[in-house]
């Protein structure tokens, strides 16, 4: 219902939250397509960790135990993008097969149609970030910056999955089209490796350097990984938060946008 | 009678191409409105500007008294929308679905556990409320769409081409329920259909869309009323043609018809056949067999544009 102020901020909480409801069961029922999302990422991570450990005694390399910790963040970032784009290509499937009609109809806001979505594929992202640093600190990897920095991380990954998610509904929104959005992943996936996230900038020339550190996908990955192999500091934590935070509000607010623009158009 | 759907020089342009072209139409409180029309006619095109999905080009519509652009809000409560190809998520169960559309409509949670059950067993689906949409039928999806449309106990109804691609149980057993809605609840249903069988039998009152534009409207007897004169047909003995034609002849214009059989069309409608029967029977004709054809809704539309609507769809 309408109602004005609190009541109508509780509808829309209650509405969001049924939607993320909807995305997540949607997930679990099909369980087999979240997982190489989860698993690429770790054997990349197992396969550098064992070929680049000689990297480490390269000049200009960041002192760290183990390649392992090094590559950390980049295995979260990596993980996240796998199922970052499904809030888009779930939105795009929405409006394919009519269901966003069903929604529109209704006297939803239209805010909760696209968080909702957002906040199911932000909890499957948390869930998988804990999934990757129990398989990372089993296999021997330390956190320095303790709990704290591991919660960061969590948040970082979700933000992160906004961001994305985000992107891939302002595509979903102005094609209406799957694979379109599907289109948007592999300019996730190359940027992820245009980054600092496999290899410290520091060591790179020319304009991959350039590219890579003009990359946010450096700016967010660089203080993650202080927090994981050097020690906590508020200030990369809130770095870590604060860049993926603002860009998630640009993103959404694209995507809220769109939609808006495609309800209107006379 | 007040009206609850009221379109007013209804126009949306997709590019250059012209959807709807200068809909005005009303649809009065408690009525079953049929909108008949081939595909690609604009039906879904009105029914979306209707129901709040689709802005006008030009135009205005006001549905249960509010305006459907500046009142979108207002309208989205008081209808109930069941779109072309029941749009449901596959991954869901019949129960989860209507739960999740309860909320839409902030329906609070002690309600829907009562409405939800009821609705779906209503619609006949009770056995099936924890299995996922996908494994349900055609038919199923529909009469589940329906109930999912009814969740707000909407006082109009938005069916559209709610039986294209079912098969004839399923549609008889949607159309019962059609009809229940509105003799016990007195739903306002505004219907579109390729079919001209499911207006025929459903709908109280008809508009024909043809290219964006309304053709023709009316009751379904008073439009086939206006197409002509029903068609009698009598079957004689081969020595008595040219005696029925000589008779029939004065009741309405000879019309095309086998060997062996006359046709008129009879001006004064069924009123006349016992006239007819006895002017023949007085002649001394023995008749063999004798039918009345009333014109079809297909004969309206064909009346009006020129074309067959049947068959031409894809009606099997």
């Amino acid at each position: 219902m309408t109602g004005s102020g609190l009541a109508g901020v509780m509808t829309a909480g209650s509405q969001t939250f049924e939607l993320a409801r909807r995305s997540l069961v949607g997930e679990r029922r099909q369980l087999l397509s979240v997982m190489p999302g989860l698993i690429f990422p770790l054997l990349l991570a197992a396969v550098y960790t064992k070929q680049f450990q000689r990297v480490l005694d390269m000049p200009g390399f960041p002192e760290v135990d183990s390649f392992l910790d090094f590559i950390l963040p980049a295995c979260i970032v990596q993980a996240v993008s796998f199922g970052a784009t499904a809030a888009g290509s779930e939105l795009a499937l929405d409006i394919e097969n009519g269901f966003l009609d069903r929604l529109l109809a209704s006297p939803v806001a239209r805010g909760p149609i696209l968080l909702g979505r957002l906040a199911g594929a932000a909890i499957v992202a948390s869930i998988k970030t804990l999934v990757i640093l129990a398989v990372f600190l089993v296999f021997g990897a330390e956190v320095a910056g303790g709990l704290a920095a591991m919660l960061v991380m969590v948040l970082v990954a979700a933000l992160l999955v906004l961001v994305i998610g985000g992107l891939a509904q302002v595509m979903a929104v102005r094609t209406g089209s799957q694979e379109a959005v599907g289109a948007t992943f592999p300019l996730i996936f190359v940027s992820i490796f245009m980054s600092s996230a496999f290899f410290p900038t520091t060591l790179m020339n020319g304009w991959f350097r350039v590219v890579a550190e003009y990359n946010p996908i450096s700016w967010v990955i660089n203080p993650v990984r202080r927090l994981v192999i050097v020690e906590w500091s508020t200030a990369d934590a809130l770095q870590a938060l604060g860049i993926p935070a603002v860009l998630a509000l640009g993103t959404i607010s694209a995507a809220a946008l769109a939609l808006q623009q495609r309800l209107t158009t006379p | 009678m007040t009206v609850v759907v009221e379109a007013t020089d209804l126009v949306r342009h997709f590019g250059d191409v012209v959807a709807v072209d200068g809909v005005d139409l009303q649809v009065e409180e408690g009525e079953v409105f049929g909108f008949l029309g081939p595909n690609g006619a604009g039906k879904s095109t009105v029914v979306r500007m209707l129901t709040t999905l689709l802005h006008p080009t030009s135009g205005s519509a006001r549905v249960g008294g509010c305006d459907v652009i500046s009142q979108a809000g207002e309208v989205r409560r008081m209808i109930g929308v069941a779109l072309q190809d029941a749009a449901i998520d596959p991954l869901m169960t019949g129960s989860e679905l209507m739960r999740l559309q309860a909320v839409l409509h902030g329906i609070p949670r002690s309600v829907i556990k009562t409405r939800g059950p009821e609705l779906l067993e209503r619609v006949g689906l009770t056995a099936a409320v924890d299995r996922r949409v996908g494994t349900y039928s055609g038919g199923m999806r529909r009469r589940l769409d329906l109930a999912l449309s009814l969740v707000h106990e909407p006082p109009i109804l938005f069916l559209d081409e709610p039986t294209t691609g079912l098969d004839p149980t399923s549609r008889q057993a949607l159309w019962e329920e059609v009809r229940r809605l509105n003799d016990e609840l007195g739903t306002t249903v505004f219907l579109t259909t390729q079919y001209l069988e499911e207006a025929d039998q459903l709908a109280g009152r008809i508009a024909i869309i043809d290219a964006g534009k309304l053709v023709r409207e009316g009751t379904p007897t008073v439009l086939k009323s206006t197409v002509g004169a029903p068609t009698l047909r009598v079957e004689v003995g081969p020595e008595h043609v040219e005696t029925t034609t000589t008779v029939m002849t004065g009741f309405g214009a000879e019309r095309p018809s086998r060997e062996g059989r006359v046709a008129i069309g009879l001006d004064e409608g069924a009123a006349r056949v016992a006239d007819v029967v006895r002017a023949l029977d007085a002649a001394g004709v023995t008749v063999i067999h004798l039918e009345l054809d009333a014109p079809s809704l297909d004969d309206v539309f064909a009346h009006a544009t020129g074309r067959r609507l049947e068959g031409s769809g894809d009606e099997q």
